[in-house]
């Protein structure tokens, strides 16, 4: 019970506060439309919103998967080796550092205006925050650890795979965590820079058109999206942390 | 003849170390020593926070050219047991073979039955480790360490976090099962070692300075004294 109130308050509290600001100031509703106006617009237009919608939570699902095995297999690369993470990792801040803004233009110069660009988008804006988290995650075996295994006279290569590996799940997954808040961002810039479908093209479109309440019911859609996509990724990661947190 | 056999094997040197200088990169060195451990011998290593201990059995496993040891046969305990929380207590005691891709026989297996019940945890073989309390634990670290069939145990206060009970316990168990290893205990309480190991030496600034009687140690004056490197 307590737990269905504590998703349902803040939601509640925050539709009616907005509420109260359309009421009170008397706002026009090509400004900020009230709530009952965007509910409206979401059921009566329920179809074309899908569609969008289901090409943006396609986006986001398939970057969040490949960049964040992407992420994961880079920091298995170079995770062992101080030397490579030192070769790789100015263009793996750089890779983070340029605004998507900027790079949109690029992809969709290279990949074209369909789905190849926007995953692109978002399997970049994964990708950094797994590979970072997963090398966070070989650098932390306690140093008392890493004595005792030295006497156990292992194998590099079965350290690694029994071992290090196991240990770095927790932290990739804590990186994949952070990346699916994140992700829709990939997804919704590509779609705005160029793209026939997805949310961010319809709320492009709803805007040119002075249709406020669209596009807020594609903002609802998509605040929807990403919170459902985080909290699986979240539950998935909870389920590994209990399993691979090691007791130091 | 066993005491002639016993006093050859005493004799012979497991580990003898050549002005070694222990300290942190960057910082000035905390001490230079030089130690001969003999086969068999069981020793404490005491010292101030700080003094290079943890340190110095780090440096025997890294192994250095100014460290000569006679055995690979090392195992290391530290208060961190170091157990695989997502494997079976008995899959952690075999871990050793698993990352030396060595194959486990039916002879490891019972071997490695016998140990947890000599460290009283029969029946635990299948239980996850991270369910476990921190004595049990401790006592899978050990078994793992005579699995190993170690020559030279190196114990990093293994013990320290366990309340007093559980520590006695734990004494009592290795004093048992380590009678025939060469043993280097890193402690802080002498009352742990006492009625246990043969002697101590204590890691100062100037080196190591012993080795002392255990029991020289039992009013907490003379343990400063040496400590800080004035006995």
């Amino acid at each position: 019970m307590n737990r269905t109130l504590g998703y349902f308050l803040p939601v509640t509290l925050l539709i009616a506060v907005w509420w109260s600001i359309v009421v009170l100031f008397d706002i026009p509703h090509f400004i900020l439309p009230a709530p009952d106006r965007v509910a409206t617009v979401l059921f009566d237009r329920f179809a074309l919103i899908s569609v969008h919608a289901a090409t943006t939570a396609l986006e986001i699902i398939c970057g969040l998967f490949l960049g964040s095995i992407m992420g994961f297999t880079v920091a298995c690369l170079i995770g062992d080796s101080k030397r490579l993470q030192s070769i790789t990792m100015p263009a793996l801040i750089i890779s983070q550092a340029l605004p998507v803004f900027a790079i949109a233009p690029i992809l969709m110069l290279w990949l074209g205006y369909g789905f190849a660009s926007k995953l692109a988008m978002t399997t970049l804006i994964v990708f950094f925050p797994v590979t970072a988290s997963t090398l966070a995650g070989f650098r932390a075996l306690p140093a008392s650890w890493d004595a005792t295994f030295q006497t156990l006279r292992p194998r590099r290569v079965r350290l690694f795979f029994h071992v290090q590996l196991p240990l770095a799940v927790p932290y990739a997954l804590s990186g994949v965590r952070v990346a699916a808040s994140v992700a829709p961002i990939g997804a919704v810039v590509g779609e705005w820079v160029g793209s026939s479908s997805g949310l961010g093209y319809l709320m492009l479109h709803a805007n040119a058109r002075g249709q406020t309440d669209l596009m807020f019911a594609a903002l609802v859609v998509l605040c929807a999206e990403a919170l459902i996509i985080w909290s699986v990724s979240n539950r998935i990661s909870l389920r590994f942390d209990q399993k691979y947190t090691a007791n130091v | 003849m066993t005491k002639v056999i016993k006093e050859v094997q005493i004799n012979e040197t497991v580990l003898s170390i050549d002005q070694l200088t222990l300290g942190f990169p960057g910082q000035d060195p905390l001490t230079t020593i030089s130690w001969a451990i003999h086969r068999g011998q069981h020793i404490a290593l005491l010292g101030k926070s700080g003094s290079g201990k943890s340190t110095l059995l780090k440096r025997i496993i890294q192994g250095s050219s100014s460290i000569q040891c006679q055995t690979q046969r090392i195992a290391y305990l530290s208060q961190e047991p170091a157990l695989l929380p997502w494997v079976s207590v008995l899959d952690n005691i075999l871990l050793g073979f698993k990352l030396r891709g060595e194959t486990i026989v039916s002879k490891h297996l019972e071997r490695a039955h016998q140990l947890l019940t000599d460290v009283e945890l029969c029946g635990f073989q299948y239980h996850k480790t991270n369910h476990l309390s921190g004595g049990e634990r401790s006592r899978i670290a050990l078994a793992r360490a005579l699995l190993e069939d170690a020559d030279l145990l190196l114990l990093d206060e293994p013990f320290a976090a366990l309340d007093r009970s559980t520590k006695i316990q734990m004494t009592k168990l290795c004093k048992e099962l380590f009678a025939n290893k060469t043993v280097i205990l890193v402690t802080h309480d002498p009352r742990d070692a006492l009625g246990w190991l043969d002697m101590a030496v204590v890691l100062t600034s100037h080196g190591l300075r012993g080795p002392f009687d255990l029991a020289d140690f039992q009013n907490d004056h003379a343990l400063i004294q040496a400590l800080d490197g004035d006995l």
